[in-house]
């Protein structure tokens, strides 16, 4: 069984390359144009990692739907997703919340620099979680 | 928060006993919590512990001066306002503590509503200090902000080309599906070309900062700028299966503008709503004089612009995005520059939607009328 790896991005051209690259990998991919659509998806199809844009244009950002993963108990399920986030800005948790306690709360597993290096993504994609045979365990 | 509380406490130094009590007097009925300190060693602990917004010292005590204790206090926070005391005989060294960073002198003997007046005064100014700091941090944290934004907008469509690049080049999976690779390549170019938009867009609001967008005011008839602006989306318009339609009046709708502004503000308004329309849709542009005022409006038949996102709409940047809006390639500036234009001219555009339905931009701006030479110079003799 391929594992599904959820790719929420405001751009779909980026959505599109991602996505050829990890289907070549074997991952199954689903795609979500926001943050309100990927959480949708996350509670639908139950993704095995998540790549998250920080900065999207839609109601939800980045870590709002860190935080909404991490934290709601509709997600209770899916908390331990591993989520790497990506971005074109090198912006921290810490610079885009200053002096705010709750920055802890929305660190991501990983950060990953727009445009993606595709060898280096996917080496720690694969660490992650292997394209093939993941194993399901019970939630 | 300490900083709200600060200003609330005083600390008195002075090593006169009957001085430290009638300001500990004075000023604990004014409703501020007073610390009192014999000299200035131990005083300079108790601004360090204390952190008051107001320190009163007397410049004339047995071992630190008071004019050191100025200066050492302000090391410790340069915002706590200095009030120092001083005797008849010392002015010239009140003038010298002024000049060291106090903020006033009380000449002794005071009455105590000199006091009060002075400390009031000094409070207020600390107040206004502290609210000038805080709107400066603020406003550096909005200049980052926005920063970050705007190379997060360059960069978007950068990202994409160089992904779609990367892909092609090293993965090569595109090979054996040349469509594919086609509209890969399309895609590219479209995003190089959102990207330049993006950059001149952006550079017309950059260098105009602070100054105008409409750079000269002449006899503009806005009937054939719309029409040729329209006739150039024809293909375009045709693409979408759009069609374009106009209704003028028979008069001339003439503005005192810019050409070049004119040109922008109606190119922009069609071409969103030729792009934000349905295939078989319709944009229709309608023209009239009224009350003294060229109205313009541009109607489109597209999906409508929800109520939530209008007060957006003409803000920098600002793109309905995501949740179930096709792909287009605007820069999110192009209606934050159109509005502009109008209120330059001190005209007014509005935005009418309803959802299913279309969206119509509305234009009003000053209309030009040509002075009427024959009533101007007063008839015949």
């Amino acid at each position: 069984m391929s594992a599904k790896v959820l790719v929420i991005d405001d751009d779909q051209d980026f959505r599109v390359s991602v996505r050829s690259v990890l289907e070549a990998r074997g991952y199954e991919v689903l795609e979500a144009g926001s943050g309100h659509e990927g959480l949708k998806q996350v509670l639908e199809h139950k993704p095995d990692v998540i790549l998250l844009d920080i900065m999207m244009e839609t109601s939800v950002e980045g870590y709002g739907v860190t935080h909404a993963l991490k934290y709601q108990d509709e997600y209770a399920a899916h908390s331990h997703v591993p989520i790497f986030m990506v971005s074109s800005i090198e912006e921290s948790p810490d610079e885009r919340f200053p002096m705010s306690a709750e920055v802890e709360m929305i660190r991501p597993d990983g950060y990953l620099a727009k445009p993606l290096d595709i060898p280096r993504f996917l080496e720690l994609l694969e660490k992650a979680v292997p394209a093939k045979g993941t194993v399901k365990t019970a939630r | 928060m300490s900083e709200v509380a600060a200003p609330d406490t005083i600390v008195v130094i002075d090593d006169d006993y009957a001085m430290r009590l009638s300001c500990s007097k004075i000023l604990s009925k004014m409703g501020l919590r007073v610390e009192a300190f014999e000299n200035g060693a131990r005083g300079l602990e108790g601004v360090a512990e204390h952190k008051p917004g107001l320190v009163v010292v007397d410049l004339k005590m047995p071992g630190i001066s008071g004019l050191e204790v100025i200066s050492r206090v302000h090391e410790i926070d340069p915002q706590i306002i200095m009030v120092v005391i001083t005797g008849y005989a010392t002015i010239d060294t009140a003038v010298e503590a002024m000049k060291s960073g106090a903020y006033d002198f009380l000449p002794k003997p005071f009455s105590p509503d000199e006091l009060r007046m002075i400390i009031n005064r000094g409070l207020d100014r600390r107040r206004l200090a502290l609210e000038s700091q805080r709107g400066e941090v603020e406003r550096a944290l909005l200049k980052r902000r926005f920063v970050t934004f705007v190379s997060h907008q360059l960069r978007t469509p950068l990202v994409a080309i160089h992904q779609y690049l990367d892909v092609l080049k090293h993965l090569d999976q595109t090979k054996d599906d040349p469509a594919r690779r086609q509209e890969w390549l399309d895609r590219c170019l479209k995003r190089t070309e959102e990207l330049q938009n993006l950059i001149t867009d952006w550079l017309t609001l950059a260098r105009v900062e602070g100054g105008t967008l409409v750079k000269e005011r002449v006899e503009i008839d806005l009937k054939p700028i719309v029409s040729s602006i329209l006739a150039s989306y024809e293909e375009m318009a045709a693409a979408e299966q759009v069609s374009l339609d106009v209704v003028w009046p028979e008069e001339a709708l003439c503005v005192w503008s810019d050409r070049n502004c004119m040109n922008v503000l109606f190119d922009n308004l069609i071409t969103n709503a030729i792009k934000y329309n349905r295939p078989g849709g319709k944009v229709t542009v309608t023209g009239c004089l009224s009350g003294g005022e060229v109205a313009i409006a541009v109607a489109d038949t597209g999906v409508g612009i929800p109520e939530k996102y209008r007060p957006f709409l003409f803000d920098e940047f600002f793109r309905i995005k995501g949740e179930g809006v096709k792909r287009t390639e605007g820069t999110g500036l192009g209606l934050h520059i159109s509005k502009r234009i109008v209120s330059e001219m001190g005209g007014s555009i509005e935005v009418e939607s309803q959802a299913g339905i279309g969206s119509t931009f509305r234009v009003r701006l000053p209309a030009w009328c040509a002075p009427a030479e024959d009533t101007e110079i007063g008839g015949w003799e």
